[in-house]
């Protein structure tokens, strides 16, 4: 599904990301986990196709096609979606209406008709349950007055209308109580499929415990240092990054 | 030059006025006066700085007015509407006093003063109040003839009347110039809503005066769609104490337009509440003007005034032009302004492409919803759903994102 190889990314002339190797297998739910400053999110959004971000060497395949040359919508089209760790706030423009027309805006590019207003809505109630987030929400401007917790909701429900094949959600539960992180989880577990695959990325090894991951990578200072299976989520939560590090190291 | 049937805005001016009655013979004599003296604006005059009409001053235009509003909804049995012309020619003393009450016009103004030839008086009594908005409609059938128009409209509302009142103003590709003034009078307690909405005219240059008495209030919403040459005063005169005006804009500029909108709000009584909000974009190579000014008198204690500008600038060819200012002269006041020009926030054009919307789609978008912000303050919804069609027309892909809001 998705194939970093050797991904070299600058922010400003300053290297972040030093040399990434990564594949997700189809259907595969990879964890991305590191301190802060360790390039986590520099690696969703160059996934993602943010302004800003030079890549200095090294290639991402997605399904075989070379994902660093597509705008941001297409790379949407294809079937990527980026769960934001901060989602904007666009006033004025009513979250309802925007995730029709990108909804659309993919169908149209996958062959499909566009799917009319009563079935839009209809396919937008059960997308909205799914995360528990209310009606009058969904039609509220998009994240605008939207609490911490809102947001996040807000970002699993446009992945399930949208249903992606790979989702990159960075950061998910940073803000979240306990509450709302479980129905968060719950929500990106139900959209778990033999077709979908996820790269969750995250601090902390609690999301994990409601998420629970094939593979778990370590990155610290623009590298990959450790992988290995959930297990590992476990250690680093037990003896801190800074010891999974120096065991890199000797 | 020849043609005698076309001359400049000031060759068009008579030497003398010899109709209607002693005191409107008066008034436009003055305003004649003051013309040859002062001239028409040039890039000296403070207030036309940035917008130059040169070349309007120097085309040789037809002669002829074609100027009537047309009253396109009924009226209440209570309210009249008449056409000044015969006012003027039955009963002139109706009008004495009325015409003008702001002060002796100026520039374009004063030529309107000059030179109409009829208008429209629109009467609301005390207690009356007008559910349905009245709406005018300004405009100029397409033609080869260049002529020039003169608006006149006079709106008076009684004590606790009520009023909407929505203007079109239809332009077409011929360039004649519209030069219109309306003249807006408020009794105590009084209210209008007052919507307007410059279709893209070619030149319009118009002015909207109003006197308030206390605890009246007027709401205006301006829609500006580009212009080759547009020029738009709105003055609100508060004179009675606790009266209230709120002066909303939208504007928009593409290709070679020039717009510049002015408002003047004046707190001449105590406790009156002003606010302006004017929101604009620039592209092509078009030019935005705004110039917003609020003065409060020694005896204007309590006074709230508020203005903000706000324009995206969208190519590197666009200019915007801004300027609000406050001149204070009461010391137990509140008031505050702002002015912000910037280009559309990256971080939601970001978000809006991640989600498979274009990239043209997404600035479409982020475009309308900057501007419909001020639409969507107008309470009156077949206002609205105008005002928000009416931009959608201009906006490019403005077919796809209708209901984005």
């Amino acid at each position: 599904m998705l194939k970093i190889e050797d991904l070299h990314v600058e922010v400003d002339g300053k290297p972040i990301l030093k040399g990434i190797d990564l594949e997700v297998g189809v259907g595969q739910v990879h964890a991305l986990m590191g301190p802060n400053g360790s390039g986590k999110s520099t690696l969703a959004y160059v996934l993602a196709g943010r302004d800003g971000y030079e890549v200095t060497k090294g290639r991402v395949l997605y399904m075989g096609k070379d994902l660093l040359e597509m705008p941001p919508e297409l790379r949407a089209a294809e079937g990527v979606f980026l769960g934001f760790q901060y989602p904007v706030a666009i006033p004025g423009v009513s979250n309802i209406y925007f995730l029709k027309a990108a909804l659309n805006a993919i169908r149209k590019h996958r062959g499909e008709e566009p799917l009319d207003a009563i079935d839009f809505m209809k396919l937008s109630k059960e997308k909205a349950a799914l995360v528990e987030l209310p009606d009058e929400l969904t039609k509220r401007a998009v994240n605008d007055g939207f609490s911490g917790g809102e947001k996040k909701r807000n970002e699993i429900f446009q992945m399930a209308l949208l249903e992606p094949s790979l989702a990159v959600l960075d950061e998910t539960d940073s803000g979240l109580d306990i509450d709302a992180l479980k129905v968060v989880a719950r929500g990106v577990n139900t959209l778990r499929g033999p077709e979908r695959s996820m790269l969750i990325i995250t601090h902390y090894q609690r999301l994990l415990d409601y998420i629970v991951p094939d593979v778990v990578h370590v990155l610290i200072d623009g590298r990959i240092v450790r992988t290995g299976d959930k297990d590992l989520a476990k250690q680093l939560e037990a003896k801190g990054y800074a010891e999974v590090q120096d065991a890199q190291q000797l | 030059m020849n043609d005698a049937t076309r001359q400049t805005l000031l060759q068009s001016l008579p030497t003398s006025f010899n109709t209607g009655p002693e005191w409107l013979r008066a008034l436009r004599g003055r305003a004649a006066e003051a013309l040859r003296e002062q001239g028409l604006p040039t890039k000296r005059t403070e207030a036309w700085r940035f917008t130059p009409v040169r070349s309007v001053v120097d085309t040789e235009f037809s002669r002829e007015d074609r100027s009537i509003p047309s009253l396109m909804s009924s009226l209440p049995d209570s309210v009249t509407a008449r056409s000044l012309r015969q006012v003027l020619q039955a009963e002139p003393e109706l009008l004495e006093g009325r015409l003008d009450f702001g002060g002796a016009p100026t520039h374009f103004a004063a030529l309107n003063t000059a030179l109409f030839s009829d208008g429209l008086w629109i009467d609301v009594p005390a207690g009356t109040i007008v559910e349905a908005p009245i709406e005018l409609t300004h405009a100029i059938p397409a033609s080869s003839d260049s002529g020039v128009a003169y608006p006149r409209v006079l709106i008076t509302l009684g004590d606790n009347a009520e009023l909407t009142l929505i203007e079109i103003y239809a332009g077409n590709e011929v360039r004649p110039l519209t030069n219109s003034v309306v003249e807006i009078d408020l009794g105590r307690n009084a209210k209008m809503s007052h919507a307007r909405i410059h279709e893209n005219a070619g030149l319009q240059v118009g002015r909207v005066d109003v006197r308030q008495d206390a605890d009246s209030s007027y709401r205006s919403t301006v829609v500006t769609l580009g212009g080759a040459l547009l020029r738009f005063d709105v003055r609100c005169l508060l004179q009675g104490k606790g009266a209230e005006c709120q002066l909303d804009g939208a504007y928009l500029v593409d290709g070679n337009d020039h717009v510049d909108h002015h408002t003047t709000v004046e707190h001449q009584a105590s406790h009156c509440r002003s606010a302006q909000t004017y929101r604009g974009i620039a592209s092509g190579k078009g030019t935005a003007v705004f110039d917003g000014l609020v003065i409060v008198h020694r005896d204007a204690q309590k006074t709230e005034a508020h203005q903000e500008n706000r324009n995206l600038l969208l190519s590197e060819t666009a200019t915007v032009h801004t300027k609000p200012h406050l001149e204070i002269d009461a010391d137990d006041v509140i008031c505050s302004h702002g002015v912000t020009v910037g280009s559309l926030d990256e971080d939601q054009l970001f978000y809006l492409r991640t989600r498979g919307i274009p990239e043209d789609l997404a600035h479409a978008i982020l475009t309308y919803a900057f501007l419909e912000s001020i639409v969507d303050r107008v309470s009156h919804e077949p206002t609205r759903t105008r005002m928000r069609e009416a931009l959608l027309a201009r906006i490019p892909h403005g077919d796809d994102i209708r209901g984005v809001t």
